[in-house]
Formats: structure tokens, sequence, C-alpha cells
């Protein structure tokens, strides 16, 4: 590779550097938009090799300071973060230097501005790809740091051989990403905690389950196709279950206008936890965390909650307690906004008695409504009076009559009469909608819920995806209270990604479970727990019948760490191989002898080789010329450095045999 | 030989090697990313941010990395140096070093002089086992006299830049480095009496030098010039013309009161620009300085030895037996 080929990929790695750390900041999405297409442009123009800032280098500073002024005043007067006016700084001056005349300090100089936007974006967002833009600017920029160093002070224009030096830095990358690992592990987890801040959601984090304070019928159902986790529940007790398939309910509407749902509750005054009814000991406990992509703040809990408690907001100033609202017959939730939450539920399986009767009266009222929908519940339900069977078998005409879609294009005046009589087809919202308002002709209260419908276990926790977003009804049953019912198929019920999407989704949630539950909320008893069990393996201590809390260490991380124990040894063994390994030299002169042996040339006991061409010299012996040559050849490959190839050697011995014959 | 024997033996070598003398310097940009690592440690430390604590470990176990891979680097090196007969002082020179790494390969090495006598460096970008690399430093001697180079300095930034690492190779050799080469006054008087070839002849043409020709013999020249052969052929007399020679003999010498430094070597170096003047101009030059002489001989080796001399007035104590001139 030519001096101008090695300058060339030199740039490259120094702006996909820039790149990976500006990505890391950028998808936190706190970055102003103005900056990220400045920084977008600078690297368009950089990869194609054109710099134009190379001579207006007194302007640029001029400008640079300018902006730093407007970002740092905007952040003094509180309107920008400040750590998020330090990154645009970082990110301009990053930009400016890869548009400005490229030599070893303006590269050096990308590179630790970018290490500033690596360090900001650590602050900004705990997401996973910011590990991924860490990896690949680690890489990236160590290979340009590396290439630099290799190519020396002065450009030379000769060839450098490419293959040993990238093969030598990339070990460099590995061990100094597998050294960055194990510190994160070892080092004490000691916090002063004077400004600590919380992450930002992110661009790829943003509200991903619209749960909002309506439902409006129409339009397609692309939420069920979304994978994103948007909540995390731990049970107690544990149902152990890989597919926990239960109702998690989030929000009730009971009134009806014909197009669209909403709520009637009022408010009540926040407080630090809602009790619904009284709570008992067979109550399931769920410590349930909400992440950034759930973006509502109603709470949810299992099927039926009885008591929310222990509230604490996420935001970026910090994780304080919270308090909740609720609202009867509707939801709680939170009192203040934030970017996630956690909390803690107490849910009764079975049906819920709370007999309110204005909630049953709100849950009859109907709008105008076609005809043709109360006669179709009549037609249904034929002679049947009980109020339970009535809404079970509306349930199952509504689950055998009609096929869930998730594809409705277009908004229709009447939604609820052109799924039942025209389309025949549509979402859970649509099942549910029809389901409430046949049980209402029927003068059986009825009114839907939102929620999630579904429940993954990965580890000891349950996963919920954006996906998992459903609607069901709930009927007034006469001592039995409010019932749950559900109309869509059960196909439907769940999310709905693509196979291939969801295998990928379900591989990037382990992922992210893996990097949330081991990197970010990595802690100190973490750590006491690790060194704990390297004292002491956990098989020991079941052996004393002692029990531990740590889990099993899991598969993968016994594979990984079987790799490194095996690579190290094999590393080592190679290393002593090569120690005891022969000098090439030494493998020529077996050789020698061999051959010399095979052409029967008379050799005194113990005769050492220069002896014997000495010797041979001396009696003008036919053989005596090549073996001269050989045997210099060989003292200078043996204590000279000089290096003596396969095809010399090959060639002086083959010079030996000509001689040999003639002497025959 | 048993195994404990031989990794014992082992031991003792790689930590004979490990002792040699090590200096690390940080670069520039070192400083800076140390000063930056400090930064995200204290805010890793301030907020407890996993994420600060993973680019903090990242950042220190490339510290850590550096050292190690710059130790591989330096570490199987050996150099020699291919010095010059002589060199002068004030002008760059080539000095040469032969690189041999002894096991595996090394990157980005900086070879230089210990002493701070010559400065200069040599780049070697790549060098594997058993491929001995002849490197060129452009180096510069700053003073006359014999310059005993005895340790070689080889640095690397290898792998990322950050620092400078340099060991020390303890390497004996002896550089002659000759007066600088300047402004010379007029010549001296000649030696007495002590001109070689045809000074005393009055025609420019009748010296003992190159052939310039043949003439027919005026009376009264000399009869020795005759070409007797040519005149027999032509049948008149000629007489073969020669170049006349001006050589003179010139013996130079040292004031014996200058003393070691600056008079020293500025007398030093007039005499050095005075020999190449007499020299060029085809005179023999001899040279007395404090107890030594050298007699009177022309030719470029003659001006090396004088030159060589002339480096060692002043130093004539420390001079090795082999070394003297």
């Amino acid at each position: 590779m030519n001096v101008v080929e090695r300058r060339r990929l030199r740039l490259r790695l120094r702006d996909l550097a820039a790149l990976s750390a500006f990505t890391a900041v950028g998808l936190s999405g706190s970055v102003p938009v103005w900056v990220s297409v400045l920084f977008v442009l600078a690297f368009a123009i950089s990869m194609f090799d054109r710099r134009p800032l190379a001579r207006q280098r007194a302007w640029a500073v001029v400008a640079l300071l300018a902006v730093a002024v407007v970002l740092f005043g905007l952040a003094f007067k509180g309107a920008l973060d400040l750590v998020v006016a330090a990154v645009s700084f970082a990110a301009l001056v990053t930009a400016h230097r890869l548009v400005s005349e490229p030599s070893a300090a303006t590269d050096q100089q990308a590179l630790l501005a970018s290490l500033l936007l690596i360090a900001g974006a650590a602050a900004l967002s705990g997401e996973i790809w910011f590990a991924a833009c860490l990896l690949a600017f680690g890489v990236f920029s160590c290979l340009h740091l590396g290439l630099s160093v290799v190519e020396g002070p002065v450009d030379r224009n000769e060839d450098l051989p490419m293959g040993p030096v990238f093969r030598q830095v990339s070990l460099g990358v590995g061990l100094a990403l597998a050294g960055g690992v194990a510190f994160f592990v070892l080092f004490p987890r000691l916090s002063w905690n004077l400004a600590s801040r919380r992450a930002t959601p992110g661009l790829l984090g943003q509200s991903a389950t619209g749960m909002s304070d309506r439902v409006r019928l129409g339009g397609g159902g692309d939420l069920k196709t979304r994978a994103r986790i948007v909540l995390r529940a731990r049970l107690q007790p544990d149902p152990k279950q890989d597919e926990l398939d239960r109702y998690w309910v989030g929000r009730r509407f009971d009134v009806f206008d014909g197009r669209e749902w909403h709520g009637s509750g009022v408010p009540v005054a926040a407080s630090d936890f809602v009790h619904l009814t009284a709570n008992d000991r067979r109550d399931t406990e769920q410590e349930i965390e909400v992440l950034p992509a759930y973006g509502a703040r109603t709470l949810v809990a299992l099927e039926h909650p009885v008591m929310f408690t222990r509230a604490r907001a996420t935001s970026a100033s910090g994780t304080t307690a919270t308090q909740l609202v609720h609202v009867p017959g509707e939801e709680v939730r939170f009192a203040a906004e934030a970017i996630s939450y956690t909390y803690v539920a107490y849910s009764r399986p079975g049906t819920w008695m709370r007999d309110d009767e204005g909630e049953r009266t709100r849950a009859l009222a109907l709008p105008t409504i076609d005809p043709r929908v109360a006669a179709l519940a009549k037609t249904i339900v034929g002679t049947e009076t009980d109020p339970l069977r009535r809404a079970h078998l509306v349930e199952r005409w509504l689950k055998t009559s009609l096929s869930y879609s998730l594809e409705l294009e277009g908004e229709v005046a009447d939604p609820l009469t052109e799924f039942l009589f025209v389309r025949k087809s549509g979402h859970c919202e649509h099942f549910a909608t029809a389901l409430a308002v046949l049980l209402r002709t029927l003068d059986v209260p009825a009114r839907i819920t939102v929620g999630f419908f579904g429940g993954k276990r990965v580890d000891d926790r349950y996963l919920i995806r954006a996906g998992d977003a459903h609607a069901w009804v709930e009927a007034w049953v006469d001592d039995r209270g409010w019932v749950t019912l559900d109309a869509t198929p059960e196909s439907g019920r769940g999310s709905q990604p693509v196979a291939l999407l969801a295998m990928l989704a379900d591989l990037g949630d382990r992922i992210e479970e893996a990097w949330r539950s081991r990197v970010v909320d990595y802690s100190f008893i973490d750590q006491v727990q690790f060194v704990r069990n390297l004292v002491r393996p956990p098989e020991r201590a079941e052996r004393e019948g002692t029990s531990t809390t740590r889990a099993p260490v899991s598969v993968p991380w016994r594979g990984l760490a079987s790799a490194g124990v095996g690579l190290v040894a094999y590393l080592v063994v190679r290393r002593f191989q090569r120690r005891e390994r022969l000098h090439p030299a030494a493998t020529f002169l077996a050789r020698l002898e061999g051959q010399l042996a095979q052409l029967q040339v008379p050799r005194r006991e113990g005769e050492p080789l220069e002896e014997l061409t000495r010797r041979l010299t001396g009696e003008r012996h036919p053989l005596a010329p090549p073996l001269e040559q050989a045997t210099r050849r060989y003292l200078e490959a043996r204590f000279g450095a000089r290096p003596l190839p396969e095809a010399e050697q090959r060639r002086l011995l083959e010079a030996l045999r000509a001689p040999a014959q003639l002497v025959r | 030989m048993s195994v404990v024997t031989t990794l014992r033996e082992r031991w003792r070598s790689r930590s004979r090697r490990w002792r040699a003398p090590r200096t690390l310097k940080a670069t520039r940009v070192g400083r800076t990313y140390l000063v930056l690592t400090v930064g995200i440690g204290l805010g890793a430390l301030n907020t407890g941010n996993n994420l600060l604590y993973l680019v903090l470990g990242f950042l220190l176990s490339i510290i850590v990395l550096s050292g190690v891979l710059s130790e591989w680097a330096i570490r199987d090196v050996r150099v020699r140096r291919l010095l010059p007969e002589g060199v002068y002082a004030g002008e760059r020179f080539p000095l040469r070093y032969e690189v041999t790494r002894t096991d595996g390969r090394a990157f980005a090495l900086k070879l230089g002089e210990g002493t701070g006598a010559i400065d200069g460096w040599a780049w070697v970008p790549y060098v594997t086992e058993g491929q001995p690399l002849v490197v060129r430093a452009d180096a510069t001697a700053s003073r006359r006299g014999p310059v005993r180079l005895s340790t070689i300095e080889v640095s690397t930034y290898f792998p990322f830049g950050l620092f400078e690492k340099t060991r020390t190779l303890e390497v004996d050799d002896l550089l002659i480095v000759w007066p600088r080469r300047g402004f010379t006054c007029d010549p001296p008087a000649a030696d007495g009496g002590r001109h070689v070839g045809d000074l005393g002849t009055s025609r420019q043409r009748d010296g003992g030098g190159d052939l310039l020709g043949l003439r027919e013999l005026d009376p009264g020249e000399d009869a020795r010039r005759i070409h007797w052969a040519k005149s027999a052929s032509t049948g008149r007399l000629l007489k073969v013309e020669r170049e006349r020679e001006d050589r003179q003999q010139y013996t130079l010498s040292i004031d014996p009161t200058a003393t070691l430094g600056d008079e020293l070597d500025r007398e030093c170096e007039e005499t050095a620009a005075l020999t190449h003047r007499l020299l060029a101009d085809g005179h023999e030059v001899g040279l007395r300085s404090r107890g030594r002489a050298i007699r009177p001989s022309a030719g470029p080796g003659h001006e090396r030895r004088l030159l060589t001399a002339l480096a060692w007035v002043g130093y004539d104590d420390d001079a090795p037996e082999r070394a003297r001139p």
C-alpha cells in the first residue's frame, strides 16, 4: 500500500470513528437538529476528500467561538442542558476538524473531540446502541492511531506491509476491549452523587405504545408489529411460565360516542399509594419497570389490580419518589412526568367485585347507532336470558364469525357498522367495541379496557412489548362483578411481528436485557456477589447446604470464559513452542549432513562441518567448492542473521549432487 | 536439564531483559488523553453512571495496553552502528543503524544516540525477525573531537502514539568528528628550502610535471631536455616541454598555548581549512601539534589523516591505541 492509499485509509478511519461517536450522541435525541445537520454535512464533505475550511482557519475559529458563546449562553439561561451544550460544541469542533487541512494534529484533535462525544453520549443515554457505537469508535480510532504511528512523523513514499500492522493493532484493540470489560467489572462502584443525571429515552426509545386518553376506531394496527419492550415485571409468587398470557390492565373507557371511547373518571388527590380494595397475602406482587418506550403515565398491572405503591420516577435530574393519581373507574397514573418509572403493584386474579352504580350506569349508555346492531345482538342471544351466558354467546359469535386483520385502510363514517356488516374484519379495538356495544344493547353493562396481553419470561422477569398492546371488555354481571370478556380471536391478542423480525427482536431483547441488567444497572452489590462467587463457587455452597441468591452462570458466559482460558493457554503453549523451535539454519545443517552421508563423503569421527570443508578444500576434492559455499551460507544464516530461504537451501544441496556423481 | 532449571534459566534471562532501563513519556496527544481520562473518571465517580465506567475502563486499558505493546516492540531489538571514517562538525552526515529483530516483529521504532553530542534520529516503520534493516539518520555532531558513543536509544510510539517508551541499548563506538569546515586565512610561509618540484626553475614550461609538447631547442637551452629519438627521426633538435610543478611543503602547527575549548577548536578549524586549501593547490602539508608530528604529504588519504589528527588535538589522553592517528 503506497503513501497516498495509506493516507486515504487513515482519513477514512478517522471519519468513521468520528461518525460512530456522533451517532452515539445523535441517537440520544438530545443534540439540536442544526448541529446534527452540520455534522453530517461535514462528514459527507470529508468522505469526498474536500477540505473547504483548509484556508479559512481564522474565520472558522471565530465562528466556533461564536457558537460556543451561544450554546453556553443558552445553558446558562437554562434553555439548554449543560451536557447537551458541551456535546454540541464538541460535535461542531469535530466537524470543523473533519473539513480542515488533514495533519497529525488535526486528526488527533478530531479523535479527542470524538472521545468527548462518547463521554457525553454515556451521560445522555443508556441504550444498547451506545455499546455498538463505543465498539465502533474504539476499533476505528485505534486502527487510525496505529496506522498513523507506524507511518511515522514524515510521509515516506515506500510500501508498508499493512497486514502485520493491522493484525497487531487489532490484537491491541481486542485486548483493550477485554481489559475495559475487566476494569468495568472490578472497579469499585463508589459514587459521590454530587450531580448525577440519568439518561434520556433517545431517538430509538421514544413512545411506542400509543397509550392515550381515548381510543379512536379506524386505521390499521401497526402497533401490533412493534417489538420494543415497554415494561418489565418481576412477579411474586413466580408463576414460572415462559409465556404468561395474562391481561395487564392499563385504562378503562366507558363512554362511547360512535367513533371513539373515552373515560369519565374524575381524579382524586395524589398520594403515595392507591388502594383499589383491601389487599391480602394471596395477591400477586409485581415489581414493574416502565421503560421510556412506554410513553404514557398510566400504571399497568396484572388483572385485577388492587393496590399501587412505591412509585419512583426517573427524569433527567435523577430518580425520585413520585405520587400517584387515582381516576376512579378509569386509571391510576403517575403525578409527575418522567422518562421512566418503577413501582410495585398487587393484583388478584378472578373477578372484580367493586360495585359502583354510577360506573354501571355509564357502562350502559349508548350513542345513536345503526338499528341493525341491536337486531344482531338479539339474533345472537336468541332466547337466552342469563346475562353471563348472553355475554359469552356474543363473545363466541364475534370470535367465530368475524376475522382478525390489521390491514384496515381509510377512515369510515361508522366504524362499528362497517366492522360488523361490511368488512367483517378488524383488530382488537373493533372486537372490543363491538362486544361492548352489543352487550349494552342487551342491557348488560360493559366497558372496554386497554392494556397488554402476554408477558414473555427472560431470566427472572416478564417482558411486555409494544406489540402486546390489547383491548378487551369488562361486563357487569350481578353476583359475579366485572367479568373479563375478550372477543378478539386468540391469534390476534399478543404481538404480531413478522417471523424473522420476531426472532431478531427476541434476540435483540435478550441482548438489551443483558445490557441493562449487567451493564447499565451493574452495582456494588453485583460486584460483591461476583467476587464472592469467584472466591466461593456456588457448587460448594450448595454442598454445604447454604442457599445463594446468585443466579447460576449462564451457558454463554461459561462458553466465553472457557474460550478465554483456552486462548490464553494456546498463546502460552505457542510461545514456548516457538522458543523451542529449531533455528532455520540448523534444519539446513541437518539436511546438508544427511546429504553428505548419503553421498558417502569420508568424514572423521566428530569432525565438524567447517573442518570437513577445510580438509576437502586442502585435498582439492571435487565437492569442496559447493560444500564451501554451503558451509559459508550456513554460518551466515546461523550466526550472521542473514536468512537462508528454502529455495536457496535446495539450490545449495543440489549443487552438491553433480560433483558427487563425478566422483563415483 | 530439568524442567525447573530450564524455567529458572528462562526466568533469569527474562528478568535480565526486563531490567534494562526504560523511560516512558506522554506525547502531546497522550497528555490530553490523560486529562480526558481523569475527567471521565471523575464524572463516573460522581454520577455512578455505569456507561462512563465502561468508557473509563476502555481508556485505562488502552493506557495499560500501550505499555505492554510498546514493550513488545522494543524488547527483542538489536542495533549496531555503521559509522563513517569521520564527519565534519556542524554538518549533516549519514549515521546508519542496522536493526535486527531477534523475535517477532517491531513497529514504529525511533533510533537516536543517547549522548547529547550527536543529534538526529532514524525511523524504522517495520522490522521483522531475521531480516536486518539498515536505516539512516541525518545526524549532526556539534563539536570537533572524538565522540564516544556508548548508548543507542530505541524509542517507540507504538501502538497508539499516546506514549513514547524508550529503551537504552549499550553499544560502544567511537566517532571521529573533524573540525568544522570554514574560512581560512593566507597560508604561512613554506618550509625553508623544503620545496619539492620545480619551484627553482625560472621557466614555467621547464618543469618536471606532465608532458606539454615538443619544440625546437633554442640556443643556450639545457641540452638534457632534448628528446633524442624524435630529434633523430626529424633531423632537428627537439626539446621536451613539461609543466613546472609548484608544490611546496608546509608543516602546519597548532598553537601550543591554546586551551581546550572554543579557542582550540577555532585553531583546529583554521588549520583544517588551510590544510584543505593547500592540499587542493597541490602542496604537501604536514602537521605538528603538541609533541606529535605528521610528515608533509599530499592526497585525499593524507588529508583525512590530518583531519583525524586535528580531531584528536586536545583529547590525546583519551585516545585508544588503535584510534590514535
